[in-house]
């Protein structure tokens, strides 16, 4: 078993936070799990793209050609991603939720929380995380943070779309 | 079975060098390699016997480095691309004076700042980027667990043979975050070493007046080199599901091309083509004689490379038999398992 996983967003809409988050939920499940930023020298501005496997063996190798699932969080990552799609890949695209990031008046910096729920409840579904390693590992990393209180309701908001 | 972590190059590499016994670390931050400076200020931060200095450049990090290793510190370097280049200054000094200088290469793409994050186009220059003879040790990592043992062995080598020691890594490798476990066989860290003893005067040096004098320290270097190489050699063959003989096709990669490379002879092994992976890990010295006792039998050779042909010339310098050469060259970017496995499936 491979699944390959592409996050893609641009520069400092926090792409590299929800790779972090979801690639130590499949370590604390015991996957083989590798995961590798990828971006060029402009730190913002630019596509950030995160490369994430996790099976049942040893992977060497970080990056793959076609994805089994891509999330999309810009235009900009859509155009920059073309190649890594196949006929067979999932996609989520950050246009289709404009409705409801408007609704529940999401803000844009926490706009990669949202996005980390919906992408979790994509794996849960997978089997291939549990949610309460989402949100130990989550919590570890964001609670001192500001916006806690805020980023943990829109989790809960794109888990339960 | 030791205990698994979920770790990031750069966080093995430092914790190599920690285990290795290195006191200073030396450098200038660049891409892919300035997770180790700031790793390695981190944990200085948290023992005391461990010292940091950022210094205003790469040349500036080089000399110092050079400086702390007479001084009879264990000390070290991390750099890459642009950075490489500049290093090269102090490692040419390090090379003329057998200095057991460490360096630590993110392999980035090029010429000049060129992309931040992978390549491998820094082999001729971690090899032959002095104005020698090339007489450094480099190793090519292929994966973290490797990375580490590789790095304590780039110490260890430093410091029996005295001669310029390189882990040349890449930026995947660096920035890729995977498990990770220590190995289970303890490595003993070579004695380090009072170059010049504090009671005795010692003239180590870079020039020379006569012609001939700097010659003939050369030639020793070099035969020093030579008797050297047969101890620390290093290679992988991987043959998969088939035996030595029967091999008729040889891929020859290094670093994380490597591991791609494995994972192709596993699939070509599916469609029963009868291939074998080389995989040089000591890329300088290199591991000539078992490449070309493998290489008698064989009737292709694919050289795969992120580089239009830095291994592929290494491997014909190296080759003493016609075996048509053939290959994936793409600088800067990364090469797939798919890749291989159609350019073996492809051949007439």
């Amino acid at each position: 078993m491979k699944f390959k996983i592409l996050l893609a967003g641009d520069g400092g809409q926090g792409v590299q936070t929800i790779a972090k988050i979801v690639s130590e939920c499949f370590f604390v499940k015991n996957f083989e799990v590798s995961s590798i930023p990828n971006y060029g020298l402009e730190q913002r501005g630019g596509v950030s793209l995160s490369f994430i496997q996790v099976s049942d063996k040893k992977i060497f190798y970080p990056k793959f050609a076609k994805a089994d699932f891509l999330l999309l969080m810009s235009d900009q990552a859509r155009e920059r991603t073309l190649e890594h799609v196949s006929d067979d890949t999932e996609i989520i695209d950050f246009k289709n939720y404009q409705e409801i990031i408007l609704q529940n008046k999401i803000s844009r910096s926490s706009l990669n929380i949202f996005f980390l729920g919906v992408v979790a409840k994509f794996l849960v579904e997978k089997s291939l995380i549990v949610k309460d390693d989402v949100f130990v590992i989550f919590e570890k990393k964001l609670a001192s943070k500001k916006n806690w209180e805020e980023n943990k309701q829109v989790f809960e908001v794109g888990f339960l779309i | 079975m030791l205990e698994k972590r979920f770790l990031n190059g750069h966080e093995v590499l430092v914790e190599a060098c920690i285990d290795a016994g290195a006191m200073q670390m030396f450098g200038y931050p660049i891409t892919p390699t300035t997770e180790i400076l700031s790793g390695w200020i981190n944990k200085s931060l948290q023992n005391k016997n461990l010292h940091c200095l950022q210094t205003e450049d790469e040349v500036a990090a080089g000399f110092a480095v050079c400086g702390a290793i007479m001084a009879g510190q264990k000390a070290f370097t991390a750099t890459a691309g642009p950075g490489t280049v500049l290093m090269q200054d102090a490692l040419s000094m390090a090379d003329g004076m057998r200095l057991p200088f460490v360096a630590l290469i993110g392999q980035r793409g090029g010429p000049s700042s060129g992309t931040v994050i992978y390549s491998q186009q820094e082999v001729n220059l971690a090899i032959h980027g002095g104005n020698g003879e090339g007489l450094r040790i480099v190793l090519s990592p292929s994966n973290l667990e490797e990375m580490y043992t590789l790095t304590r062995k780039v110490f260890n080598y430093a410091y029996k043979y005295r001669f310029p020691s390189i882990l040349l890594t890449d930026g995947y490798l660096l920035k890729t975050r995977q498990s990770f476990s220590l190995p289970e066989t303890k490595i003993e860290n070579q004695k380090l070493l009072a170059l010049v003893d504090e009671a005795s005067q010692k003239n180590i040096r870079n020039i020379y007046t006569l012609e001939k004098e700097l010659m003939s320290e050369l030639e020793k270097n070099k035969q020093d080199f030579e008797e050297m190489s047969k101890e620390i050699v290093e290679f992988e063959i991987y043959l998969g599901d088939n035996s030595l003989d029967e091999i008729e096709d040889l891929i020859i990669a290094h670093g994380i091309v490597g591991a791609v490379a494995k994972e192709a002879v596993d699939e070509l092994n599916k469609q029963n083509k009868k291939v074998a992976l080389f995989r040089p890990i000591t890329l300088s010295p290199f591991p000539k004689d078992e490449l070309n006792k493998l290489a008698k039998k064989i009737k292709n050779i694919f050289v795969c490379e992120s580089s239009l042909g830095q291994l592929h010339d290494l491997v014909k310098q190296n080759l003493e038999v016609t075996t048509k050469i053939s290959g994936i060259f793409k600088p800067a970017v990364g090469v797939e398992v798919e890749e291989i496995v159609d350019l073996v499936l492809s051949n007439k």
